[in-house]
């Protein structure tokens, strides 16, 4: 048992569940914890001090919802909330409670590969300090010291909150912001009208970087729930997981 | 809802009395006499509340103000009540029966309306419940019968075919989650007719949205789109109209055999977004164009269509378009194509929020 591996705890009630997602994380190289109640995955997550929690909302004994609150007292863990098709508004209160991201049911094995990925990663919050300073995924490229943007070599030219927009996502990329914790990084403060206009820059963004519907985006809709940069190729890429 | 209702039925109170009063007084001035005519133009008044008003207290109270009405004004002596006379108590006895026999008849009239409207919704439940459980069953059938022989004769098989058995169980379980979905979509709608959440939505977000979805699932089916340049927002249920486009676009690669082109349209006209999922199939007969959405070919058409039962995903897009104040529908020429077109009620937008700071 190599002690380096990233420790993931599982917190879900059904067991079938659990037991695909124990396999694949194993498989791939991570160490799986498994957790059928809250009150359990508690009690492992002080114990065990995982690197990553993956969240059933609908638990047993307790909400979920109570779980992330808990977590979110003293830690900053990332979590990744299950969610069976419901309402966007479970998705967003989740989030705005301190879960990182989310995946709804059911979901293929790359998604949830791909997520997991994402969230390890370690937060780069104060965007301007990477190394290097520059991001780059699939064709878009930004460089955050001369605050511009590339697609396919070529500059993207953005008005000042466009950037900002731009540069906020990528330094979450590949995963989920809320509407509203993006108009706060952007705006500052929110009122009722600043979803729409951030809405309305998206659109001005995406059709400066030549995005059409249903190809070429490089930020992901998350309809009602905000916007997801893709993730940034720094590892070689593995072939997508797309079951057909 | 309740208050309005209200509101509703005083004016109806008002307005037949007011009537009444303003005819009888009209016919006095004309003939110079009333006492036959004024018991009989508040009796067609009460009859009037009665009938368009909820409940009994509505025309007992109209009765009641016409036969008090009736005596004051316009009986001997004018101008003072007189109860005395048994001609005036008779004729305020007979309003008060009448009144209550027309609400008594106007209330059963629309307990039946609404028996009938109820045990419609409840066949055609029935009916998309038929179809599910035999459409549910295929597919489960199947990824029973392909992990439990992978299970059983996992050294015997080969890779290739553990393999082809697990994506067929694989596929069949993600048709199997679409059909789930559509029922879910269902029960969000409410039979109760309870308004959807609306949310205002961004049409080339949504669009974004439905073909990442449908490319992932059909990566051999090119989508043509056609949007307008403008920024468009729309107030919807997001995740049962993605449903609505998912599924015509579905149901173009299932079923429009030999279709080459599919094209995804969406223009304004007025206040209106109109959609049009646009196929050169092989068309739908036109008998089966006028049931496409109503979900009443269902059962013949499952048992012999196999498993893509085609009338369930219909009927769920009519509703939900219909939850939305929209219009569905379907024109088709068989060897041609089809094309189904809905449209939606749009958002005013101002675009003077979009800043330039460069």
């Amino acid at each position: 048992m190599s002690n380096n591996k990233f420790k993931v705890l599982i917190i879900e009630d059904e067991a079938n569940i659990c037991s695909f997602i124990q396999t694949l994380l194993e498989t791939n190289g991570y160490q799986a914890l498994v957790a059928q109640t809250c009150v359990m995955g508690m009690t492992m997550f002080i114990s065990y001090n995982p690197d990553l929690v993956i969240l059933d909302l609908g638990l047993p004994d307790r909400d979920g919802l109570d779980a992330i609150r808990s977590i979110r007292q003293k830690y900053l863990t990332p979590i990744i909330v299950l969610s069976a098709r419901t309402t966007e508004q479970d998705k967003i209160e989740a989030l705005d409670l301190g879960a990182n991201d989310y995946i709804t049911k059911p979901f293929g094995t790359g998604e949830l590969l791909a997520r997991v990925r994402a969230a390890l990663r370690v937060n780069r919050y104060g965007g301007g300090s990477l190394p290097g300073g520059v991001f780059s995924a699939q064709g878009l490229t930004i460089n955050y010291e001369r605050r511009k943007v590339f697609v396919d070599g070529q500059e993207v030219r953005l008005t000042q909150t466009e950037y900002n927009i731009v540069a906020f996502l990528s330094e979450h990329a590949g995963r989920v912001m809320t509407y509203a914790a993006i108009v706060r990084a952007i705006w500052g403060d929110t009122d009722a009208s600043s979803t729409k206009k951030l809405q309305v820059n998206m659109a001005n963004i995406r059709k400066k970087l030549g995005s059409r519907p249903g190809s070429n985006t490089y930020i992901l809709n998350e309809l009602g729930v905000g916007y997801r940069m893709i993730e940034e190729d720094a590892k070689p890429l593995e072939p997508a997981e797309e079951t057909k | 809802m309740k208050q309005m209702l209200r509101k509703k039925d005083v004016w109806v109170l008002l307005a037949a009395l007011i009537g009444a009063f303003a005819c009888v007084t009209l016919i006095q001035f004309i003939s110079g006499r009333i006492d036959g005519v004024a018991s009989m133009v508040f009796l067609l008044a009460v009859f009037f509340v009665s009938m368009y008003t909820d409940g009994y207290w509505w025309g007992v109270a109209g009765s009641v103000i016409s036969v008090l009405a009736v005596n004051f004004a316009f009986r001997t002596p004018y101008f003072a009540f007189n109860f005395t006379i048994p001609e005036n108590i008779f004729s305020g006895v007979v309003m008060l029966v009448v009144s209550f026999m027309t609400s008594t008849l106007t209330t059963r009239i629309k307990k039946q309306e609404q028996l009938r409207m109820e045990s419609e919704t409840e066949k055609m439940r029935a009916n998309l419940l038929r179809a599910v459980s035999h459409d549910l069953r295929t597919p489960l059938t199947s990824i029973y019968g392909a992990c439990s022989t992978v299970i059983d004769n996992y050294d015997s098989l080969g890779r290739e075919q553990k393999i082809k058995l697990l994506s067929e169980a694989c596929a069949d379980a993600q048709w199997l989650n679409r059909m789930v979905e559509n029922l879910l979509s269902v029960t969000r709608i409410d039979a109760d007719g309870v308004a959807i959440q609306k949310t205002p939505t961004v049409l080339e977000e949504l669009v974004d949205t439905v073909l990442v979805r449908f490319q992932k699932l059909h990566p051999g089916v090119p989508v043509e789109v056609k949007l307008p340049d403008d920024f468009i927002v729309i107030p919807m249920d997001s995740m049962l109209i993605q449903q609505v486009l998912t599924n015509l676009l579905e149901n173009a690669v299932l079923h429009a055999k030999g279709m080459t082109c599919l094209t995804l349209r969406v223009f304004t006209l007025g206040q209106r977004a109109v959609f049009e999922v646009i196929d050169n199939g092989c068309g739908i007969p036109k008998e089966r164009l006028k049931t496409l959405f109503t979900g009443t070919t269902l059962t013949q058409d499952t048992s012999s269509g196999g498993k893509h039962g085609m009338g369930i995903g219909l009927s769920v897009c009519a509703a939900i378009i219909k939850a939305h104040g929209g219009e569905i529908k379907a024109e088709s020429t068989p060897g041609e194509g089809t094309t189904i077109r809905f449209w939606l009620e749009t958002e005013e937008v101002d675009t003077e929020e979009t800043e330039d700071e460069q």
